[in-house]
């Protein structure tokens, strides 16, 4: 008796630092942020509560309203694109070159999930400069016209996202070429010798064996649209216009630019409602997986 | 060679061609930020002359730009969040593992929780608290941050394989607890430490927005910050920029060459925590 209380005081003397941190710096804020929605606060007067002002200002807030339409449309495309990119390569890799080449492919596409976004934002922004870039001056060798590559709206946004694709492209790789390593040899051997050709045995073995994978891959993918920050402030900082404006650009911009506190929360809570309601769904389909 | 053979073999060719295609679409823009480093150019085309390169820029992004200062707070701050996140996160898993203690379940089911909160959420409460604490362009307050839930979450998930007896038998030889933790837990968690460590490394290296947010005197700026700033103000100075990035980048670079199965590994696994 007396050695299980002792153990049960080890218990929480182990667990305390940790604790402490993540109540000050993780369920606190969160009870804050809560709080703050629902004031005026400029950082420097204590809060004042305004009850539901902030949440009927941020329903017709232009800024909130462009940053859902762009984390939409940088969703539709994004995610598609590279879930579909990373499982083929990673499909191809695992089936056919699993040898030095596979490996060396492997490792070229990971170099940018390892560099920081705010150094791939700031390589690329270089190579779409308009006048002097290196994307301008192969399309002038084919003979097409410069493109304002960050410059215009529509191509503003595509840069953005094709930008990001090429960076995390690497990452699901690795995840996906994890999850084909562990799908059982004897199914594709039985395929085989049922006639199906690689195409047959990438849609009805691959594909349904890699479900679980593929949609923690879209629920990561989706979740990191939504947090989108780092890009687009190097690449674009959120223009022209508002075409890039994302949410937590306009947190930062609300918060860190305007001291308006109490509003950034308001936003805040939207994009945590966002991200707990995508990471639920995924948790729930898939709860025995992952 | 009979004709089947040679249509599977240009197949083959073709797959090969297209991958390294890829490979080097990864790779050639940064082969392109380490030359356009070395040149004395405003201007980014492909007129390269190799015997014009030379480490100017590096000596005044260095000289000019204090990016040392920029460097050791980088390196003070990624070195303080590995260990720090590899001491209390392996003490936190191993109480939750291997410690009977009122509460146990319902806590951690509180950290799996604030796996889900991203730290965008959390910057204003967390930047008043720091405010607060007179910790403004501190390092601890660059540092804490970095620390969350999900180091416990991936230490105790491995720390179950691991088999009650033993530790009960270390017990019974007299073994005190701190030495239970220290000599028999600590060496057998030890790859799973390198994977978190790997993480903890790439995410505090790269963080952007915290940094930005409390580091609001630029002695106290990290790497990363610095080359925001750099690139926000010289624009055109491509080399300087160009400098100022490699030296960001190699770091990282340097440690996945010789670390790379378990970058691949600590990296892809924090996707599938929670």
């Amino acid at each position: 008796m007396k050695n299980q209380q002792k153990q049960a005081l080890y218990g929480y003397l182990y667990i305390a630092p940790s604790l402490i941190l993540i109540s000050i710096f993780s369920l606190i804020p969160i009870l804050m942020t809560l709080y703050f929605s629902f004031t005026d606060y400029n950082i420097i007067q204590a809060p004042t509560f305004t009850g539901l002002k902030n949440y009927i200002r941020m329903l017709g807030d232009p800024f909130v309203v462009s940053s859902m339409k762009n984390t939409f449309i940088f969703t539709l495309f994004v995610v598609p694109t590279q879930t579909i990119l990373s499982m083929v390569i990673a499909s191809v890799l695992a089936h056919k070159f699993q040898n030095k080449l596979g490996g060396f492919i492997k490792s070229s596409l990971f170099i940018p999930v390892i560099s920081s976004t705010i150094l791939v934002g700031t390589l690329w922004s270089f190579l779409l400069a308009t006048d002097t870039g290196i994307i301008n001056t192969f399309l002038a060798l084919i003979g097409l016209d410069k493109v304002n590559w960050l410059g215009t709206k529509f191509t503003s946004l595509l840069s953005v996202c094709l930008v990001s694709i090429w960076k995390n492209v690497g990452y699901f790789l690795v995840i996906f070429y994890a999850g084909i390593m562990e799908i059982p040899k004897m199914l594709y051997e039985s395929g085989q010798v049922d006639g199906a050709n690689k195409y047959q045995q990438f849609w009805y073995i691959t594909m349904p064996m890699l479900k679980p994978i593929t949609f923690l891959v879209v629920t990561l993918g989706t979740i990191w649209s939504f947090q989108i920050f780092d890009l687009v402030y190097v690449m674009t900082g959120g223009g022209p216009g508002r075409s890039t404006i994302t949410l937590v650009m306009t947190i930062y911009n609300t918060a860190f630019k305007e001291f308006s506190m109490g509003y950034a929360s308001t936003i805040s809570l939207l994009l945590l409602v966002f991200i707990v309601i995508i990471s639920s769904i995924q948790k729930l389909l898939f709860k025995d997986n992952y | 060679m009979n004709k089947n053979t040679r249509k599977i073999s240009l197949n083959y060719m073709i797959l090969v061609t297209l991958l390294m295609l890829i490979a080097l679409f990864a790779i050639t823009p940064f082969a392109y930020m380490l030359i356009t480093s070395l040149r004395q150019t405003s201007s980014l085309d492909l007129d390269i002359q190799f015997n014009a390169l030379d480490f100017t820029n590096y000596s005044r992004v260095v000289k000019n730009f204090n990016l040392l200062t920029n460097f050791k707070n980088s390196l003070i701050v990624t070195v303080c969040s590995c260990l720090l996140n590899a001491i209390i996160a392996s003490m936190a898993a191993y109480g939750f593992a291997k410690k009977n203690f009122p509460g146990n379940k319902f806590l951690f089911n509180i950290y799996l929780i604030t796996l889900m909160i991203p730290g965008q959420v959390t910057l204003i409460p967390v930047f008043t608290i720091m405010r607060k604490l007179n910790m403004l362009n501190t390092y601890p307050a660059l540092i804490i941050p970095i620390l969350n839930a999900f180091g416990v979450f991936l230490i105790k998930q491995f720390m179950e394989s691991l088999p009650d007896e033993l530790l009960e038998a270390a017990r019974i030889d007299g073994c005190s607890e701190f030495r239970i933790f220290y000599l028999i837990v600590i060496p057998i968690i030890k790859p799973v430490l390198v994977s978190l460590t790997v993480f903890t490394f790439i995410t505090s290296w790269n963080d952007f927005i915290w940094p930005l947010v409390i580091a609001t005197d630029s002695k106290m700026h990290t790497l990363t910050l610095a080359i925001s700033t750099l690139k926000g103000s010289y624009s055109t100075n491509y080399g300087l920029v160009m400098a100022g990035s490699t030296i960001a980048f190699l770091p990282p670079f340097i440690l996945y060459i010789f670390l790379q199965k378990q970058f691949i590994e600590g990296i892809a696994m924090s996707g599938i925590k929670g």
